[in-house]
């Protein structure tokens, strides 16, 4: 089961304006694994998210997902393997309802009606969202676009789940339903995000980028108390972590969430 | 109609309002028709067109719409009916009808015929989009035999114009929370903003169409298995192809009586 994997040996890219958007990316994400992708502005988030659908392709270096180099002979067999969530739902969202956006993915695939009909109400249904299928896209609120958004994508019931900003403009509500949702799945996941406590919570490793490089790889909690890391690449401490370390500091024992983290740094 | 509005309006016509439970391949077949049957009215001919309205009446309240909102939807073709037949009544003068002691010259008569058919043709296009709805269409056309590039293309554009409606409200919102109550600017600022729009505009169809390809868009639109046809297809597919017949070659006025006579 290791052929659910993506790997990026020093991968360039860079935009027609000239900006070098990815310089020398490697890494590598086996089955299983939920990693979060961080990093400020413009620091290659985004871009390195479309080298894994084969929507950018590599100027320089190469993209595996499986045993499958990204290429354009084999973007369609790719696009079946990797699930992309996009940033905005209002792009991701263009059919006239939310059923009709949902099979989307799947009639692109050539499945017969009945296994259409069975993967759309399964997808509405993962993302509590069963009983918006016959509404049209642009009447959703932000947090539901979020929800059916996923829905479209897992109905191709892909290996690989890829997700930018899932957690963007949603209210404590929206984003705690989402994060259920997604330790629901199985996928083996990459997620670029700003929200550092849905990284902590979500995702047991984390890749840094900075300015289209990788800087930092490994356990999220570990990464996410290094101040210093923290700094250097314009990300804040998150709050959950950020009160555990100053109880630590204090000689004061921390909360719930402190000492499950705190377990993972003191490793 | 403000932008939202007609954002809006977009969205809706989208669906449509599925109130005709009839195959879409038969409604586009029959408006299809419909249109022959209007366009082959001889202009001298507009008493025979005013019976042509019984096909968007009868169809707009049939699916629910509601005649009202079809009729006043279809006036807007009326300034471009007018300057396409504007100059048929200053170039026309022959008489060509006697209504109790006013000539009517042929240049009216067949001016009043390019509007009625301006508008019976948007009527009928109308109806078949709020009844139907734009992707139904679409699809049905693809699955008639129409090449996918066409069928594509027509969704396409039509998706275009709600991205630039969605890039303009956004625009204009911002130009009017920073714009202290000042309704009118400078035509550089105008220009600057049209320019602004193409390029949001371009770059979000871009975004949109990047999520079609993630899910394994090819460039033909996915089109469900279509359903087998009922009798109640047939019947409405025949039935109107009958009607469009009977008001096209059965002079109708004629049996109810002339308040016309034809000048000699």
């Amino acid at each position: 089961m290791s052929h659910h994997y993506i790997q990026f040996n020093d991968v360039h890219y860079r935009y027609p304006g000239g900006v070098e958007a990815l310089c020398g990316v490697t890494f590598r994400i086996t089955h299983g694994e939920k990693v979060a992708l961080l990093g400020q502005n413009g620091a290659g988030k985004s871009t390195l998210l479309l080298h894994t659908d084969g929507l950018l392709l590599p100027a320089s270096g190469e993209v595996n997902v499986g045993d499958v180099p990204v290429r354009k002979s084999t973007l369609k067999l790719i696009r079946r393997t990797v699930g992309l969530v996009f940033q905005n739902p209002d792009d991701q969202l263009f059919m006239p309802t939310v059923a009709d956006d949902v099979a989307f993915g799947p009639l692109n695939m050539g499945l017969p009606p009945d296994e259409v009909k069975r993967r759309v109400d399964a997808s509405l249904a993962a993302v509590g969202a069963t009983e918006l299928a016959g509404r049209p896209s642009f009447e959703l609120s932000g947090g539901q676009k979020r929800a059916v958004a996923i829905a479209t994508v897992i109905a191709m019931e892909p290996d690989i789940l890829v997700m930018d900003e899932p957690s963007a403009n949603l209210d404590t509500g929206a984003r705690r339903r989402l994060l259920d949702i997604l330790h629901g799945f199985g996928h083996t996941m990459l997620v670029a995000t700003h929200d550092l406590d849905l990284a902590l919570e979500l995702c047991p490793r984390a890749i840094v980028l900075d300015r289209g490089r990788v800087v930092a790889d490994g356990p999220t909690a570990t990464l996410l108390a290094n101040r210093q890391l923290m700094q250097s690449t314009g990300m804040d401490i998150p709050v959950s972590l950020s009160a555990y370390l100053d109880s630590l500091l204090q000689g004061i024992g921390g909360g719930e969430v402190g000492v499950e983290v705190g377990a993972r740094i003191l490793k | 109609m403000s932008i939202q509005r007609a954002l809006i309006t977009l969205n809706s016509l989208e669906n449509g309002d599925r109130g005709l439970a009839v195959d879409s391949r038969f409604q586009v077949i029959v408006t299809v028709m419909y249109l022959v049957a209007v366009l082959s009215v001889p202009l001298a001919d507009p008493g025979m067109l005013v019976w042509m309205f019984v096909y968007p009446i009868v169809m707009a309240e049939a699916s629910g719409t509601g005649y009202g909102r079809v009729l006043v939807k279809s006036l807007w073709v009326l300034p471009l009916a007018t300057v396409i037949g504007i100059f048929n009544p200053i170039l026309d003068h022959t008489p060509a009808w006697h209504i109790w002691s006013v000539t009517v010259s042929a240049g009216w008569v067949t001016f009043i015929s390019i509007c009625l058919r301006g508008v019976l043709a948007v009527q009928a296009v109308l109806v078949l989009v709020y009844s139907t709805g734009f992707y139904t269409i679409c699809t049905a056309m693809q699955r008639m035999g129409l090449p996918a590039v066409l069928t594509t293309q027509l969704l396409m554009v039509y998706r275009y114009i709600s991205v630039l409606l969605q890039e303009s409200l956004s625009m204009s919102r911002a130009r009017a929370a920073r714009g202290f109550g000042c309704s009118s600017y400078p035509l550089r600022l105008w220009g600057m903003m049209v320019g602004q729009l193409l390029l949001r505009s371009v770059e979000r169809a871009r975004r949109v169409h990047n999520a079609m390809l993630a899910r394994g868009f090819d460039g033909a639109l996915p089109a469900p298995e279509p359903k087998g046809l009922r009798a109640a297809d047939w019947i409405y597919l025949a039935g109107w192809i009958a009607a469009f017949a009977l008001l096209r070659f059965i002079d109708i006025s004629g049996i109810f009586g002339n308040i016309i006579d034809p000048a000699s």
